[in-house]
């Protein structure tokens, strides 16, 4: 009787924060994890010039979009591990169990995920900017729009992970429910670089991009939590 | 209260929030000019951006299309009823294009404020009539035009 | 249980696939008559006796698949969101099983959508295909469609791809307002709606008329494509049980 009051006296911070201490020592234990996304960024972006033409103004055209294709890309490959060795190992069936709202584990992972993958494409990507002959003017627009853009990644990332988790091939699936929803921050993502790259505010693509943000960060881990069940006791 | 209680209440009370941010953010984003359209008055006025892809919409003037004879070169006017801008474009019109009738360019204006259009595309609006109906609505002057604001946004 | 007893009796019925089986077997015949008279009508009377448009001609007409095509596409994803919701709240199999059997339904007419707009787009907008935030989101709802049945087939537990499919598409509902005020809030190509709840619509009654013809017939047809296969799913689903024996033994 003791023991059950003090398991449910962890508050959700506590849980919150063990959560997201855990995951993040796990990805920096396995520094593949860590650093696979990172280098498949800079190889997609090295596949333009190479590939379509090598031309400065051509590639400060599209510049915007291939970083942020790539960084999409570099997420939607990231994805399958999310939920996997925990799944695998029967972790996330004993977070299942556990009194705490499922809701704040997945929180904490998705968060730890942005943590390991989002957040260095954004620091990385000004060297592909440069790479691709993106003015300067236009790097804050870049790292901005990919720094409120890339955790909309993850929360909607770890919905379709969670959906397919209990799937032995779950690769190719998590692209196609993933993908659609994706489509809307790519548009406004590289978007608000075309505008800092003609001199046009961007507010108005960085506010779009922060309510899809919003709406992922109250939405997405309920939607993630319910997957989890599903996928865990299915 | 008990525990489960307030785990919903904060619950509920964080989708409140998080959805009224999103819907704030959208809100202002909407008032924000975010797909580079702009209306005959604001590239007059300046607003427009020179040198840049924008889209840009509005009637053509009656009266101003001007076709070159060798070429498929096409100049001609637009309107939102306040200002008026020329527009230049080579290539084929689509058959919808016809003086008085509501189209939307993509292209750049040059220095000499003329927008140059590499894409010409006619805008229908929602009004659907037989032309019988057409013909005496216009006979009577009560032909229904776009209003300004379409073009305003 | 007591507490239940607030929602109607119906709903409760609708639960028992039995009931539900039996009781579309009633209404098909009703729908498909329906469904055949209004698209035979409506498509006599648009394409022979509506009037032309004075601008865009005949082709115009097109609208008359058009417009259908893309209201019953969107309300298909609702219904197909609505129907997996009411799954996952209450369990109700029948509810998953509709889910099941719209989103097939639902995709082919956002693709006949799609494809009837671009046919439309060439001679009236002069392109086959604008990457504007009507046409994108309508692709979208296409791939949102997609993907909730890639996840159908992917896995074998219907039970569990149920859920899944209804979570999928409870998410991808944002989508549909997205859709709906494109068209409002970007200066899209796209024409905002002829018709509108609180308006009178901006087409003459010869014109409207033959459309919302249609657009009963389509949503006639559409109940009968999905009682059509709801029924072989509730059939399949519950092979075991006893009275799809007896009824399959009776016939």
């Amino acid at each position: 009787m003791v023991e059950e009051t003090n398991i449910a006296t962890i508050s959700m911070s506590q849980q919150f924060s063990a959560a997201l201490k855990r995951d993040l020592l796990l990805s920096f234990r396995r520094k593949s994890d860590l650093f696979n996304p990172l280098i498949f960024f800079l190889m997609v972006a090295t596949l333009f010039p190479l590939g379509v033409s090598p031309e400065p103004t051509f590639l400060a055209d599209v510049a915007p979009g291939v970083v942020w294709v790539a960084a999409l890309l570099a997420t939607l490959l990231s994805l399958d591990g999310m939920f996997r060795s925990d799944y695998d190992d029967g972790t996330l069936e004993q977070m299942l169990l556990s009194p705490q709202p499922l809701m704040i584990v997945c929180l904490a992972k998705t968060l730890a995920h942005w943590m390991t993958t989002g957040l260095p494409l954004t620091l990385m990507s000004p060297l592909l900017g440069v790479m691709l002959f993106l003015p300067s003017d236009a790097m804050l627009g870049l790292v901005l729009s990919l720094l409120i853009g890339t955790p909309t990644l993850s929360f909607i990332g770890a919905i379709g992970a969670a959906l397919t988790v209990g799937l032995k091939k779950g690769g190719i699936l998590i692209s196609l429910l993933v993908l659609p929803l994706y489509i809307p921050v790519l548009i406004f993502g590289s978007g608000a670089v075309q505008a800092a790259v003609a001199g046009l505010p961007i507010g108005g693509y960085l506010a779009l991009l922060g309510a899809g943000l919003a709406l992922g960060f109250v939405l997405a881990p309920l939607a993630t939590s319910a997957a989890v069940r599903v996928s865990v006791s299915g | 209260m008990n525990p489960k209680r307030k785990q919903r209440l904060a619950l509920v009370l964080l989708l409140v929030v998080g959805v009224s941010v999103a819907v704030g953010l959208a809100l202002y984003a909407l008032n924000q000019n975010i797909n580079l359209f702009y209306s005959p008055t604001q590239i007059v006025g300046g607003e427009a951006p020179k040198d840049t892809r924008i889209r840009a919409g509005g009637m053509v003037v009656e009266g101003s299309v001007k076709r070159d004879q060798e070429s498929l070169r096409v100049q001609f006017a637009m309107t939102d009823y306040a200002e008026e801008v020329l527009v230049e474009y080579t290539g084929i019109l689509p058959d919808l294009f016809r003086e008085g009738q509501g189209i939307v360019a993509q292209g750049a204006i040059d220095g000499n404020g003329v927008f140059q259009a590499v894409e010409v595309l006619a805008k229908h609006d929602e009004n659907y009539m037989p032309p019988e109906v057409a013909e005496a609505l216009e006979a009577a002057g009560k032909m229904p035009k776009p209003a300004e604001e379409v073009f305003n946004k | 249980m007591p507490e239940k007893k607030w929602m109607p009796r119906w709903f409760y019925q609708l639960a028992s696939p039995k009931w539900c089986y039996q009781i579309t077997g009633k209404l098909l015949p009703i729908f498909a008559w329906l469904a055949l008279l209004c698209l035979g009508v409506g498509i006599v009377w648009a394409l022979a006796f509506a009037p032309p448009d004075y601008q865009q001609g005949n082709s115009f007409r097109i609208m008359y698949l058009h417009v259908p095509a893309a209201i019953l596409a969107q309300s298909c994803y609702m219904l197909m969101a609505i129907a997996g919701a009411i799954g996952l709240i209450w369990k109700m199999k029948v509810a998953d099983m509709a889910a099941f059997a719209a989103a097939p339904i639902g995709a082919s007419m956002a693709v006949l959508a799609l494809a009837t707009g671009a046919i439309w787009g060439k001679p009236t907008w002069g392109s086959w295909w604008v990457w504007d935030a009507r046409l994108t989101s309508m692709l979208i709802l296409l791939f949102l469609y997609l993907g909730v049945m890639a996840l159908y087939a992917a896995m074998e537990n219907p039970n569990t791809a149920a859920k899944a499919a209804s979570i999928l598409s409870l998410v991808g509902l944002v989508n549909i307002p997205i859709i709906k005020y494109s068209v409002e809030w970007w200066n899209t190509l796209h024409q905002p709606a002829t018709f509108k709840l609180t308006e009178k619509p901006a087409m003459p009654v010869e014109m409207w008329l033959p459309l919302l013809i249609m657009v009963i017939g389509f949503y006639c047809f559409f109940a009968v494509s999905l009682m059509m296969r709801l029924r072989n799913e509730i059939l399949r689903r519950e092979k075991r049980a006893s009275w799809v024996r007896e009824l399959i033994v009776s016939q």
